[in-house]
């Protein structure tokens, strides 16, 4: 099965409810000459009791129930665009593909006399570009997969990740991309507690993995690529470690391996704490946020420090590689990925990735890529890369943040939070991006 | 003896879609399809458009033969099923062919019912459930002047909206008082009945036939009340129903389908059946019911698969809920779930001001019961997930009935992200 | 100084050249020899000299090894770890608050039955602080499943580094050693020593085989080291079957250092006693028994005394880890009273570590040997022929069936 091209909605930005109908008009003007809405193939709708607008649109799904309810073949799903194409001439306006459809993404269009829906235009859709606001994207990810999915899986199925857990999927994606020809370390914390390195003499991977210190993965894979680097061999040493494996307990570690620019690459999961052992707070975890060693009480109202930044100091040992990504933004840690991965041939490659815990932050199984999402929109958790030599880029805009309330409403964890907490927590994120400009060479 | 692990007797919707979804976790087990066509595969609904000349038959073929290779499928074309050894876990195909199986998967469709007609086994006339039905009766219909089809069901309704397009003169002749029935209420039914009659089709409603009769080229048709008919072409459409008779011998539990529970699986041991053949659990009752819908079939079709080959993601089927989008002469009729109000249902109608719109919306206790709609806009599939869901509507309820095509559509976009 | 005990026998190698060094460089020149593959380093005292020779060494292309200039001992002995899981002949050196540091993987690397090869130039423990030699750092890891085996001279650290290497990988063993010479002493010390030749050594260690058993390869990957079963699931047999493993290997390795002691002499000329080390005792009444290099001056003050008159001789234990129980009960029988001298201390039972072990020894001896414990040479303290004489003195007291409580502290006047 394959998925492809498509244009992604976020209702938040969508200025509906000020009147805005730009992306109907646009397609309407695109599809008939006319601004006539009924000819638009992208409908917005209110939301329920004043909820965010709604989207009907065809999703160009990858297995499409309209495709399979066509009785004349009128519909096909593209295998080279993966557009699901309607060819007029075979129509018999039987109307059953709207049956197929549960996103009112193929409709009858009472002028034209026959069913409509969105092309894609080419590849560049005219409604995402008259869109003011941003809430319509067109989105590429699907191409991911596509180049994804014939390559290995190299976990074993049925990983014991709590559920709605996005480390999983950066251990499944990140090590399909890696390869086979890797040494895998997973320190405590959760990766190897959902059964990565196996139990009791059995394995959870396709690659050799390591179950080391929690104090020594960087300065243990140094150590083997130097020995396979002696045999000649082209093995890649890569690292899946938590916050404190990498910035707390392991910190000294990763710090002389950087330092020395040793062939590593280092992934990061940083979700912000000790998940793996009941949410203690970590190095990493945020100013205000509840874990069970930082416990809202009487005196204490969460975490009274700031996180310590690690990706910036990592930047700051003048490795290979740095870089910050989020699972929100898949396409972007490819890139990453990519980047890393060539940079360990040569040194120390870094990658820290946002992994917000639903069971230790407190927000539903659901959510996790949405705050992945807010994380990156609030600049709480920016986006960006460094390379040796180079200066610091932002990968995703910084500008027009939305504010970080927008974040942290959706934790539990920042329940809490006192309206001075907030102004600090404002004040923090205001600060980093600061900072990061200056790296970034930006005033 | 031929062996498979997979068979699938039956290459249309049902069929179609279990193979596809078996390949989805299973690239390797051999699946074997056996279609009684020698045409390749092909959809049912689309016949009547054949009979008109706006679909060729090379031209509505669901899947080419390259898919059946890409998919390493083996079909057995121009054959079919005729007994089968449960015990023994083999069929017994029309040819001779023998073959030995691990899961048997029974998506035969249904077949015309012909009606016990004084004279009608003497009498040349039509029924359409294949491409060679289909094909006969263009055929045919390109040469005669007038057609008169027995029955104002789905097939005999398009059948004859589709002989009107082909310049013939046509009447139809329905036992019961209004068209569709079990589908549309008394008042959709009226306006399609407007419609066929304001293109040239004689209604004979609450009519019943008698006797046929050879007549010349074509026949001639006695009714109940005296009058008689005269035509050239006789299509008979009074229903379908699914063969059974391969059944014979096993412990295949069947009334007027296979009776399936919601995973498919029939009463015997690794045998389920998909589709039209099948008698499934009702959304709404607990007597099981033939359904007969293309979209049906491909749902029935995928849990199957997916239970024969052990796909944790299955879903259980959900029952059967009775669905038409129905287009004549440029107009629509959309049905979604029940169209009858009974004890309990809350019943909305809207009427557009020409009389020609029309729109009834069922609630019981606030959760879509049914929808239908004349010249509507209507998202069909979306009111289908409403019902599946039993999404609740009380938070949405006025929006809902005020605008039904947009409330469902942020309630089905809200579950999308 | 005493001669070292050594009995020539005929040499079949010779030796490459003859130098003068220290304990420290004679180490660094055993590591050439023994062409490892990876070295981490990181100094502290009084092992830095050695990490010095080594990466000189390496600068000057004398050994062909990847160095790995690390920053602290938990990094040294990690990198260690991944060089070995990738079949890599490794080595360290360090001692008293790095081998504190790297306690975490240093009390996991046995258990993975990793053959690394480490000097412990031993070094007293703090507090109160000090950078002196004495054992207490060694004896405080005596738990950890190491081979631990002590070096009485320079030149038997330059051997037995080489014998480490032997030992460490023979498929039986698969252990890690420490090859432990005194801080001060012997890193300092400066002798004759011979070195050997290069062939003759290729040909005892033979080809090395390092992960045959536990591997990070890419061409045969398995998960190294997952939890296993314990309290929970599927119970604790694989854990106790991997302790029963190492215990196993700690007993095999007794014979295996045996061997390649004995192999050792044949090409190479030089005999050490491998596990414990008998001087004049075949006609002793009592004697003392050493560790390290303090048995020089103990043998002089053995020799003055038999003079004297004195029935007195030696016990040296040369192999610590795994203890040569019926070794040292073979040499305890031939004697009526032992006074222990330690170079460390035992807090548990207010003596010294060794003396400890060597009263468990007693009892399968079957004899009432009355036994007197001596701790002496902390912080780099010198121990001369007077300490040992005034051992010898209080050992014939116990002879005559005075005995004492606690340890004689050898310096605390001094």
């Amino acid at each position: 099965m394959t998925a492809y091209n498509t244009i992604a909605f976020d209702p938040s930005r969508c200025e509906l409810c000020n009147d805005c109908d730009a992306c109907i008009t646009a397609c309407a003007q695109v599809k008939s000459g006319t601004d006539n809405p009924l000819h638009s193939r992208i409908k917005i709708v209110a939301g329920f009791n004043g909820n965010d607008p709604e989207l009907a649109l065809c999703r160009q799904c990858g297995d499409p129930e309209c495709v399979k309810s066509c009785p004349s073949t009128a519909l096909t799903k593209n295998p080279e665009t993966g557009m699901i194409d309607w060819e007029k001439s075979l129509c018999v306006d039987c109307l059953l593909c709207t049956v197929g459809c549960t996103y009112g993404g193929i409709t009858y269009n009472a002028t034209l006399k026959h069913v409509a829906k969105c092309d894609l235009c080419d590849g560049d859709p005219a409604c995402v570009k008259a869109c003011p606001s941003g809430a319509l994207t067109y989105v590429t990810s699907a191409s991911i997969f596509n180049e994804q999915h014939e390559r290995e899986d190299l976990f074993v199925p049925g990983l014991s990740a709590c559920q709605g857990c996005n480390s999983e999927m950066i251990m499944r994606h990140s090590l399909r991309k890696v390869g086979p020809d890797t040494v895998l370390a997973t320190p405590p914390g959760c990766i190897p507690g959902m059964g990565s390195v196996g139990f009791n003499g059995t394995t959870g991977t396709k690659v050799p993995v390591f179950h080391p210190l929690l104090t020594n993965t960087a300065s243990m894979l140094a150590g083997l690529k130097k020995q396979y680097n002696r045999m000649g061999r082209n093995v890649t040493a890569m690292a899946l470690a938590g916050d404190g494996g990498a910035g707390d307990v392991g910190f000294q570690s990763l710090s002389g391996a950087a330092e020395r620019n040793d062939q590593v690459l280092f992934i990061c999961v940083d979700n912000e704490g000790y998940m793996n052992t009941g949410m203690q707070a970590s190095g990493s975890t945020s100013y205000g946020s509840w874990t069970t060693t930082t416990p809202v009480g009487s005196q204490m109202k969460g975490k009274r420090t700031g996180q310590k930044n690690l990706a910036m100091i990592m930047m700051n040992h003048n490795c290979e590689y740095v870089a910050t990504a989020s699972t929100a933004f898949v396409e972007d840690y490819y890139e990453k990925l990519d980047k890393a991965l060539e940079a360990s041939e040569r040194g120390f490659a870094y990658l820290h990735i946002y992994s917000p815990c639903p069971t230790g932050w407190r927000f539903p199984s659901s959510q996790t890529i949405e705050v992945c999402r807010k994380g990156v929109e609030t600049n709480f958790a920016p986006l960006w890369e460094y390379e040796r030599g180079g200066e610091l880029r932002f990968t995703h805009s910084i500008d027009n943040p939305l504010p970080v309330e927008a974040y942290l409403n959706l934790s539990g964890k920042y329940r809490h939070v006192s309206e001075e907490q907030l102004a600090h927590i404002q004040e923090q994120v205001n600060e980093r991006v600061k900072t990061l400009k200056r790296f970034a060479g930006m005033n | 003896m031929n062996t498979t692990h997979y068979l699938i007797a039956g290459a249309s919707h049902a069929g179609l879609e279990a193979a596809h979804r078996i390949r989805l976790v299973d690239e390797t087990s051999p699946i074997t399809m056996v279609t009684r066509d020698a045409h390749p595969p092909y959809s049912p609904t689309i016949l009547p458009y054949v009979v008109s000349g706006q679909s060729e038959p090379g031209r509505v073929v669901l899947r080419k033969p390259d898919w059946f290779e890409q998919h390493n499928i083996n079909l057995v074309s121009d054959d079919e099923l005729v007994a089968i050894d449960e015990a023994q876990r083999q069929v017994t195909l029309k040819s001779g062919q023998q073959w030995q199986y691990e899961k048997l998967l029974l998506a035969t469709g249904a077949d015309p019912i012909i009606p016990p007609i004084p004279g009608l086994e003497k009498t040349p006339f039509h029924v359409l459930r294949t491409m060679q039905h289909a094909v006969a009766l263009r055929d045919h219909a390109g040469k005669a002047k007038r057609a008169v089809v027995l029955g104002a069901g789905l097939i005999g309704m398009h059948g004859a909206e589709n002989l009107r397009h082909a310049g013939l003169e046509v009447t139809i002749v329905e036992m019961c008082d209004q068209v569709l029935p079990g589908y549309f209420d008394s008042r959709a039914a009226s306006v399609i009945e407007e419609a066929f009659n304001d293109n040239g089709i004689r209604m004979l409603m609450g009519s019943r036939v008698v006797e046929v009769e050879p007549e010349g080229e074509g026949c001639r048709i006695q009714l109940e009340n005296g009058d008689s008919l005269e035509t050239e072409l006789l299509l008979v459409a009074t229903g379908v129903r699914p063969q059974l008779d391969f059944l014979a011998g096993t412990s295949v539990a069947n009334d007027q389908g296979i009776l399936v529970d919601d995973r498919m699986r029939t009463s015997a041991d690794n045998i389920w059946a998909a589709g039209d053949v099948t008698q499934a659990t009702d959304f709404y009752g607990d007597k099981p019911v033939m359904m007969g819908i293309l979209p049906d079939a491909v749902t029935q079709g995928a849990v199957a698969a997916m239970d024969m080959s052990e796909d944790h993601a299955l879903k259980p089927y959900a029952g059967g809920v009775p669905i038409n989008t129905y287009t004549f002469f440029g107009q629509q009729a959309i049905s979604v779930g029940q169209s009858m109000a009974e004890d309990g249902i809350e019943e909305l109608t809207r009427l557009d001001d020409d009389n020609r719109g029309y729109l009834k919306i069922l609630l019981r206790d606030n959760q879509l019961h049914g929808i239908s709609s004349i010249n509507q806009e209507m998202d069909a599939g979306i009111m289908w997930q409403l019902i599946l869901r039993r999404v609740d509507l009380t938070p949405v309820r006025d929006a809902f009935i005020e605008r039904p095509l947009e409330t469902g559509r942020a309630l089905m976009s809200s579950t999308w992200r | 100084m005493a001669t070292p005990a050594l009995k020539m026998k005929m040499k079949t190698a010779g030796c490459a050249q003859s130098i003068v060094c220290d304990g420290n460089e004679a180490a660094a020149w055993a590591v050439a020899l023994a062409r490892p593959d990876l070295v981490a380093v990181y100094p502290i005292t009084p092992q830095s000299s050695l990490v010095e020779y080594v990466s000189q060494f390496i600068a000057d292309g004398k050994i062909e090894a990847e160095l790995m200039n690390v920053e602290g001992e938990h990094s040294v002995l990690s990198a260690l770890h991944g060089a070995a899981l990738a079949g890599g002949r490794t080595y360290t050196a360090t001692c008293g608050p790095g081998l504190a540091f790297m306690f975490e993987p240093y009390w996991r690397t046995p258990g993975m039955r990793l053959p690394i090869v480490a000097s412990l130039v031993t070094r007293d423990g703090i507090t109160p602080q000090c950078v002196w030699g004495g054992q207490q750092d060694a004896m405080t890891m005596k738990e950890t499943g190491w081979i631990q085996i002590y070096c009485e001279t320079v030149q038997e650290v330059l051997d037995t580094t080489i014998m480490a290497y032997r030992i460490a990988e023979h498929h039986d063993v698969m252990l890690p050693v420490n090859i432990c010479h005194d801080g001060n002493y012997l890193s300092y010390g400066v002798t004759q020593v011979e070195v050997p030749e290069q062939s003759a050594v290729d040909d005892y260690l033979g080809e090395k085989n390092i992960n045959w058993h536990v591997a990070l390869d890419p061409l045969r990957p398995m998960a190294v080291d997952p939890l296993t079963g314990g309290a929970g699931g599927p119970g604790p047999g694989k854990f106790v079957a991997y302790r029963q493993g190492l215990c196993e290997g700690m007993q095999n390795a007794l014979g295996v250092i045996e061997q390649a002691h004995s192999d050792w002499a044949d090409i190479f000329g030089r005999d050490y006693a491998p596990l414990v080390e008998e001087y004049r005792l075949d006609d002793a009444d009592y004697a003392l028994v050493t560790i390290g290099s303090m048995t020089g001056a103990a043998k002089d003050a053995v020799d003055s005394a038999r003079e004297r008159g004195e029935r007195v001789g030696i016990i040296k234990i040369k192999t610590f880890r795994p203890f040569p129980v019926e070794a040292m009960a073979r040499a305890l029988k031939k004697v009526h009273a032992v006074g222990v001298v330690d170079r460390s201390v035992h807090y548990g039972w207010n003596c010294g570590p060794l003396f400890q072990e060597v009263l468990s020894c007693v009892y399968r001896t079957g004899k009432p040997i009355a036994t007197g414990s001596f701790i002496g040479g902390l912080a780099g303290a010198d121990l001369t022929e007077t300490h040992f004489t005034r051992a010898i003195d209080r050992t014939a007291q116990l002879l005559a069936g005075t005995e004492f409580d606690g340890p004689v502290w050898l310096n605390e006047n001094d």
